[in-house]
């Protein structure tokens, strides 16, 4: 019975603080956004328009790992049972790759340009077995100076 | 080519019902697939033990009474010997065709119990907080009702049941199992009540064929409910393998009525 | 809406470039593909539960991607990248992004 009590208190605790903490964190990620947006970005090898000669190109990144609270990681338990979209899951990773992107950015603040940015995901293991709770995203792009 | 700065109106790569809804409807899915194949599971356990016979069942467990001889359970003796010929008593009004081995174990507690194979060991405390002979009887009809009912039976393969729905699910030890822990230990603790109150009204009826009446059934339950041991009406209660002593005397009460049985005077140990 | 991998797309010019975009989702498979992908593990060969499973959510986070691109104004995606990553037991993320352009 202890058992169980423990494990509501657990429960409980992730989805209230998590819900906060990702509510949050959600704020700060549209505010530094629109902060941003006028930095020009794209993913593509050649600047966008035509652009006076480069004095400086520097290769910038931004990382970040983000993990789940435990009500979501319970959530997702049930949803492999079921199959389907694991909706806890999906703010996950898109708080985590928006933030490293905004990192990326925030990294050359003066850059006039960034061209071929790159996205790499991995997951990070909790130890135990298969239990995966956190993943981390690194940006990368080249950052142009003219 | 210029660029136009902008940002999405709408996040579609979030999904925005609420996380809890969603719990509650998967988690009473879960709960109702896995309370569904249970269910089914158990019937078939209930229909396939019917075909054990005791017989088979006393050669497939004969390797486990050489272990009792060794574990510190006391050697034969006078008592012992009086416990098996009111076993063999009791036996013969219950039926039982295969021969059932009584062992007596030191201990402290206040404890019988059946083990596969054909044996019932009972401990010293017990014999010495029963006064009547009755009350022994209707303790060895219990124990022997077990037997009858292929309890044991019944329970390892709910047992094995549930393992096998826990491995289905990725495991022991993931969180959903986890969860679904307590749920189990109810049903089983539940199961594990319904058993045992079965075995004493097969003792009940045993009883009264023994000695015309029915007078010491009740003795060892209130033993145990007068001695402060007994499992309290709070909600751990739901959880015992065994009903309260109270509940047990008062459903003991209840059947003798329904029954028609009348008390008497037992006779002394 | 054009999609592609390529910087630029064929016989069309890039008139407006509105930044990058993407499109995710993550996806579980349920028991019962488990219990199949369990049984092929014996002798081997494609897992076509889970060929499925995938085929089904990237075509998901495709549409997704598109609907972003829509949003910002654009008719076009260049440049395309997809990944593929396992974010918890038994559930894996498709993500696409690029670049959405106009074009004419």
């Amino acid at each position: 019975m202890l058992d169980l009590y423990f494990l509501l208190a657990l429960v409980v605790t992730g989805f209230v603080v998590g819900q906060y903490l990702e509510k949050r964190h959600y704020q700060s990620i549209y505010k530094r956004e629109r902060a941003l947006v006028n930095l020009v970005t794209t993913s593509s090898k050649h600047p966008v328009g035509d652009i006076p000669p480069v004095t400086d190109r520097r290769l910038v990144q931004g990382s970040v790992v983000v993990s789940v609270d435990y009500f979501k990681r319970l959530l997702a338990a049930l949803r492999n049972f079921f199959g389907g979209n694991v909706r806890a899951y999906e703010t996950l990773v898109d708080r985590a790759r928006r933030e490293a992107i905004l990192r990326l950015k925030e990294s050359c603040p003066d850059a006039s340009q960034i061209i071929n940015l790159r996205i790499e995901t991995s997951s990070i293991s909790k130890g135990r077995k298969n239990q995966i709770g956190s993943v981390e995203v690194l940006a990368y792009a080249t950052a142009l100076y003219y | 080519m210029k660029y136009r700065a902008a940002l999405p109106e709408h996040n579609d790569n979030v999904s925005h019902e609420h996380p809890l809804k969603e719990f509650f409807v998967l988690l009473a899915g879960a709960i109702g697939v896995i309370g569904v194949v249970y269910l089914m599971l158990g019937l078939f356990i209930d229909f396939a033990v019917d075909y054990v016979t005791p017989e088979m069942e006393l050669r497939i467990f004969r390797t486990t009474d050489m272990i009792w001889e060794e574990s510190g359970v006391q050697k034969d003796d006078e008592r012992r010997q009086s416990l098996q010929a009111l076993m063999g008593e009791v036996g013969t009004c219950l039926k039982i065709a295969y021969p059932i081995t009584v062992r007596i174990s030191e201990s402290e507690q206040i404890n019988a119990f059946a083990v596969p194979g054909g044996t019932v060991i009972v401990h010293t405390a017990l014999l010495d907080a029963l006064a009547s002979k009755n009350g022994l009887a209707f303790v060895l009809a219990h124990e022997l009702g077990h037997f009858q009912n292929r309890d044991h039976l019944r329970a390892m393969g709910r047992g094995i049941v549930l393992l096998a729905i826990f491995a289905a699910l990725g495991g022991g030890g993931t969180d959903l199992s986890d969860m679904l822990v307590p749920v189990t230990d109810y049903e089983t603790a539940r199961f594990s009540q319904e058993r045992e109150s079965e075995a004493d009204a097969t003792a009940l009826r045993a009883l009264n064929c023994l000695y015309g009446h029915i007078g010491g059934a009740t003795e060892l339950f209130e033993v145990i409910a007068g001695s402060g041991n007994d499992v309290d009406f709070s909600f751990t209660h739901y959880f015992s393998s065994h009903p309260a002593a109270r509940q047990r005397i008062a459903e003991l009460h209840r059947l003798s009525e329904q029954l028609g049985f009348s008390l008497a005077d037992t006779l002394p140990k | 809406m054009f999609v592609t991998n390529t910087e630029e797309i064929p016989g069309k010019k890039i008139v407006t470039c509105h930044g990058v975009v993407s499109g995710s989702t993550v996806r579980a498979k349920h028991v019962g593909r488990d219990i199949m992908a369990g049984l092929k593990n014996i002798v081997g060969g494609e897992l076509k539960g889970y060929t499925e499973l995938l085929i089904d959510a990237r075509e998901q986070a495709f549409e997704r991607l598109q609907e972003q691109a829509r949003q910002l104004g654009a008719n076009a995606v260049v440049n395309v990248r997809f990944s593929t990553s396992s974010v918890a037991a038994g559930a894996s993320e498709i993500y696409i992004y690029g670049t959405a352009v106009t074009v004419e």
